[in-house]
């Protein structure tokens, strides 16, 4: 944990540096993280603390009688009058539809005409105080005529030609898809081993501490509009901002002051912005929207509950031969990221075992319950836990280890999955090995006492995505440096820093590429204005992506640097390498001098030096040139590459009350190079923290309306400090070539193995399996009782 | 999520305070911790126009303990305080730990263990133990004191026996039988700010031999609107050797007597199975720590 300092690893005997570019010096160190100290002392200044001059306050009024209804009329006289209140605000004054995608985009700041869920916003008011406001937000009176509410994705189906959720989807389906590559009907027929199982995930939502918050400032002399908000994605916001206000994105700046945490929550606009930003256009003063818990309940995009139906064959040798997989997901009220996640669900029955037959056939279906969206995993979740405990089960029937059937079937670097998707490098096998080794498996596997197990699981993840989310071919990130003689280095982005460490991160990167310290970069990220292009923080790509742009932008100065020195030492520039601060020739110890000499020498006469890098995702999908024919697949999906991990959990189970404890997770993690190892192992162990949460404890719950039942962290029970296990977490040793620095993800590929490995393990402690998360003690001891019944018999002994 | 505009008192005696309870009545709250009060007022489900903070008068705060004679402790005394104090440990361990099970540690600095009982949520943690080792509580007004037992106090969910102008001031505890011993368990999702789906308390005594039960007292929380006591594991245990035939005995009676209901935190059934192991497990746990004593 922590402490292990991974460039020791790097340091190899016999290769001179300049040679092995694997020797890093400021990648690989365990930091401490940039936004540490402000965050520790409690200085950091997150959206909900900003006060400006003027500024007034923002609330949305909420429906809290249906899930569905009809808006007949909506009078906001009564709340206008109340002294304090500056403006109100309904869907119909800002009716262009967002979305992140925009063929699906069906949101609208507020309710038009219709609320499709418990607690969408249908007004809002603006208030000198925030009081006053929730005060006017009561005096507003709303006619709703009530509509049946679809509470169950099956249910919206049969019951679409009656009641229809939104009007272009009459039989209540976002989208579906199928997606079939091979003959699998015909691999089954040579199977010798199938099995088939339903799988059922629930409702689980983000939990970020900080709750959704945004500040708007319009001028009205200018007509510029100025956000600040709590966003993982503001160039998606600054877009969906531009759409909603009918404003050009260049009238707008979006900045993010101190983000806590987003896993996906944060990955779309949300209303209080939308909110914030046309109630300040509209009185002209500066106005703040913070949401409460329950906003976030309400409309934060959570997982999406999946039901599925799954077939897998292997051969008599146990090798995968076919995966026949049929989704049907809770989309909740609107789009979303949904499309998008429906598509990931087909496209990770692909990874990381060869799998040469596939067919999936996927469906997002419209429900009066909160919408879901991406979250931490996004799309690989569900699949994975099915996947992963019917793997388990295919080795029990075939008398092999878990363990075995994995490294049988597991993928090596680079493999092409039949749906054209390429893994330029894997250590998927040694993620496998380290943390079997580590935890003993081998040795505990179906040999602990009863109430005692230990389960293994696998997983992997994107770093990165080919395809941005709207028609564009520019690059997904571009970064530009600056470097001079008064603020040294600084790294200029518009990506989000949530809390993952991506300043940190940026920050060794560019120290490792223009061979200065971590200590002398300064990074500006979160602001549209002042950042070049980054298109977020989502599907674990910025590591990727902005040292890839880091290093193409620092290629460029180096090169003015190196012919400076160059001609300060009088030698080849091209026999110059540039480390540790120094700037030295290759060949000759005597030519040698300080970077920041070379760097004052050039600006004075030259002048400040800045470049910029971009990266591009190489795409897989298209025409081929030559036959000219259309290359299918590894669209959602494809990464430039994969992270892969491995956790053993052992947990105890109580027999008598039906609670899991996980006391120990082995865990260990292809993360490529290890920008930060420190960081790692925290990404990691919260990982399994948020997905333990998952499996064990949170679910949101409703009545036969749609109404929350637990939008509070009272009855929203995520595990607590108590719950955590005892962690050992390994990060493999493993360097992807064709990457920046070797580098890959690390933040969702570690979410992956938590279900089915927890799940594994109750089934090794109990001998019961479970093929539906959350599971809960009366899960437990309802299951146990049916075992006993079903062990006891008729009592004839027939075994009935 | 804003409470509503309230007048605010602090008075510094006990006379103060009676005199301010007594006349603001019904349209005053009194103001402990908060921890249960505040959260219901942003709630909007009480909006008293006056609030009466009774945690600066000295004389309703502290715990005190002669030996011999017993315990009392203020109504105001910090949860933390019960949590950590060695004598309530040593003395009355169920209600110690129980009171260390409260939420978390900021809650546990805020709340008192008056507002606990005043509260009056039948998953409460300290009322069980409380009730278990017999605790009177004293309601007090201008007018004098009443004494009576705290099973009779609490009469409902969020229902408690105060008259207005009354105020709890003490706990009052009996000092522990010789050989005897108290537990305490709950169970919950998870092990911290949790709500309890079932609490219970044993405090059990023995005779000389070490094996004999002399007296029992086994107190349910969370399956009865307010805390239950059980009269049927006394029934099976007083004056019979302790066996482990006669806890599943017990165990069994208990689950009988319990009343629980299903609600979001878990079902009728689950709590009704957890009765009986809590039940099993803390009269053995308490059995063997009387048997140390
Ligand atoms: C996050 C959180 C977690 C919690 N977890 C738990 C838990 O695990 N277990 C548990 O039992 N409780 C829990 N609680 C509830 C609460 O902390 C306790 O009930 C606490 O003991 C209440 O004490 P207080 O001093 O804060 O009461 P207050 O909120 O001040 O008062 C509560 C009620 O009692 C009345 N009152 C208070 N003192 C007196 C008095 N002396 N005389 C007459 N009336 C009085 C008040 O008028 C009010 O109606 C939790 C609360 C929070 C916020």
């Amino acid at each position: 944990m922590g402490a292990w300092d991974q460039r020791e690893n790097y340091v190899r005997e016999g290769k001179p540096s300049y040679l092995d570019e694997r020797r890093f010096t400021q990648v690989g160190r365990s930091v401490p993280r940039i936004d540490g100290p402000a965050k520790a002392k409690g200085e950091a200044v997150y959206t909900a603390d900003m006060v400006l001059p003027g500024m007034v306050y923002g609330k949305i009024k909420r429906c809290k009688e249906y899930a569905h209804a009809n808006i007949k009329k909506i009078d906001c006289s009564k709340a206008l009058a109340l002294p304090g209140v500056l403006a109100v605000l309904t869907g119909d004054e800002a009716p262009n539809k967002w979305g992140i995608v925009p063929a699906s985009a069906n949101e609208t700041a507020l309710a038009v005409g219709k609320v499709r869920f418990y607690g969408e916003g249908v007004a809002a008011v603006a208030a000198i105080d925030e009081e006053t406001a929730e005060a006017a937000c009561d005096l507003i009176e709303v006619e709703y005529e009530p509509l049946p509410a679809l509470l169950d994705p099956f249910e919206s189906m049969a019951r679409a030609g009656e009641v229809n959720i939104h009007e272009n989807a009459p039989d209540n389906i976002l989208h579906k898809g199928d997606q079939i590559y091979g003959d699998v009907d015909k691999a089954f027929e040579k199977c010798e081993y199938i099995l088939e199982k339903e799988f059922k995930t629930g409702r689980p939502q983000h939990g970020y501490i900080e709750p959704m918050s945004a500040v708007a400032s319009y001028d009205t002399q200018n007509g510029l509009l100025h956000l600040w908000a709590s966003s993982q994605v503001p160039h998606y916001l600054h877009r969906q901002m531009s759409i909603v206000l009918e404003m050009p994105m260049s009238k707008i700046r979006v900045t993010l002051p101190a983000v806590g945490g987003g896993f996906g929550g944060k990955g779309e606009a949300a209303a209080s912005e939308f909110v914030a930003c046309l109630l300040s256009r509209k009185i002209g003063r500066p106005v703040k929207v913070t949401f409460e818990r329950a906003d976030v309940f309400y409309t934060s995009k959570g997982r999406h509950p999946c039901y599925m139906k799954w077939k897998i064959g292997l051969d008599k040798d146990g090798y995968i031969q076919a995966v026949d997989f049929d989704n049907t997901m809770d989309k909740g009220a609107y789009a979303g990221w949904g499309v998008v996640v429906m598509f990931y669900t087909a496209s990770m029955v692909h990874l990381p075992y060869k799998v040469p037959n596939a067919r999936s056939l996927v469906r997002n279906v419209y429900t009066n319950l909160p919408t879901t969206g991406a979250m931490r995993g996004l799309g690989g979740v569900q699949p994975r836990f099915a996947m992963e405990c019917m793997l388990d089960e295919l080795a029990e029937m075939m008398g092999i280890s878990p363990y075995e059937l994995k490294m049988k079937n597991a993928i090596d670097s680079g493999y092409t999955a039949i749906n054209n998707m390429y893994v330029p490098h894997t250590e998927y096998k040694k993620c496998l090995q380290t943390a079997v080794e580590k935890s003993g498996y081998l040795e505990k596997h179906g040999k602990l006492p009863f109430g005692k197990g230990i389960g293994l699981a696998g997983g992997y993840y994107i770093s990165g995505t080919a395809y941005t989310l709207y028609q564009s071919y520019k690059p997904h990130t571009s970064v530009t440096l600056k470097v001079d003689t008064e603020g040294g280095v600084t790294v200029l982005c518009a990506a989000a820093e949530i809390g993952q460490g991506c300043n940190t991160v940026m920050a060794q990167m560019a120290a490792e590429a223009l061979g200065v310290h971590y200590e002398d970069v300064h990074v500006q990220t979160g602001d549209t204005e002042i950042g070049s292009f980054d298109l977020g923080s989502f599907a674990s790509r910025l590591t990727y992506a902005s040292g890839y742009a880091i290093n193409e932008a620092a290629r460029e100065i180096n090169f003015k640097l190196r012919e400076m020195a160059g001609g300060l030492l009088g030698c080849r520039a091209d026999h110059l390498e540039i480390k540790d601060r120094m700037i030295y020739s290759m060949f000759e110890p005597k030519f040698k001098i300080e970077w920041a000499t070379v760097v004052q020498k050039y600006v004075n006469s030259v002048g400040a030096l800045s470049a910029v890098g971009h990266f591009s995702p190489p795409r897989r999908k298209g025409i081929d040139i030559i036959t000219g024919n259309r290359i299918q697949g590894a669209n959602i999906g494809h990464s430039p590459t994969f992270g892969f991990s491995c956790q053993i959990h052992e947990v105890e189970v109580d027999v008598e009350t039906g609670r899991v404890y996980v006391k120990k997770v082995t865990e260990a993690g292809d993360c490529g190079t290890a920008v930060n190892p420190m960081s790692v192992d925290g990404q990691v162990e919260g990982s399994i923290m948020f997905n333990m949460g998952a499996c064990l404890y949170e679910d949101m719950k409703f009545d036969a309306k749609g109404k929350h039942l637990n939008p509070n962290f009272h009855d929203y029970k995520c595990p607590t400090f108590m719950e955590m296990p005892d962690m050992d977490t390994n990060i493999v040793d493993s360097y992807d070539p064709t990457a920046p620095f070797g580098v890959k993800e690390t933040g969702e590929g570690a979410v992956q193995p938590t279900f089915p490995a927890i799940t594994n393990a109750i089934y090794d402690a109990i001998g019961v399996r479970f093929y539906q998360v959350p599971i809960t003690p009366e899960m437990i001891l309802k299951a146990l009782k049916e075992k006993k019944e079903k062990e006891a018999g008729c009592g004839c002994g027939c075994g009935a | 999520m804003f409470m509503n505009n309230f007048e605010y008192f602090a008075p510094k005696t006990p006379g103060e305070a009676f005199e301010l309870v007594g006349r603001l009545g019904k349209k005053a709250k009194i103001l402990a911790g908060g921890t249960d009060l505040v959260i219901l007022m942003k709630d909007k489900i009480v909006s008293p126009e006056c609030l009466i903070d009774i945690t600066n008068i000295e004389e309703f705060e502290g715990i005190k303990y002669e030996p011999g004679k017993g315990m009392v402790i203020g109504a105001t005394t910090k949860n933390s305080e019960v949590q950590y104090s060695e004598i309530v440990k040593e003395k009355y361990y169920a209600l110690a730990y129980a009171a260390g099970e409260i939420g978390s540690s900021q809650v546990r600095h805020m709340g008192t263990i008056g507002g606990n009982s005043c509260n009056a949520s039948p998953s409460g943690e300290t009322p069980t133990p409380l009730v278990a080792l017999g605790a009177k509580v004293i309601v007090s007004s201008a007018a004098g004191d009443r004494e009576m037992p705290l099973e009779d106090f609490i009469t409902g969910v969020r229902r408690i026996d105060l008259k207005e102008g009354e105020i709890l001031t003490k706990f009052v505890l009996p000092e522990p039988a010789p050989k005897s011993a108290s537990r305490y368990a709950y169970m919950g999702a998870r092990d911290a700010n949790e709500i309890d789906c079932v609490n219970m308390a044993v405090n059990i005594e023995l005779e000389a031999d070490n094996q004999t039960v002399k007296s029992v007292r086994l107190v349910m929380g969370s399956v009865f609107v307010r805390p239950l006591v059980s009269a049927a594991v006394p029934a099976l245990l007083n004056g019979k050797k302790f066996s482990d035939e006669l806890v599943e005995k017990a165990a069994e009676a208990a689950q009988g007597e319990a009343k629980p209901i299903t609600d979001i935190r878990a079902s009728e059934e689950y709590r009704h199975t957890i009765v009986g192991v809590l039940a099993r497990r803390l009269l053995k746990e308490a059995f063997a720590a009387a048997q140390e004593v």
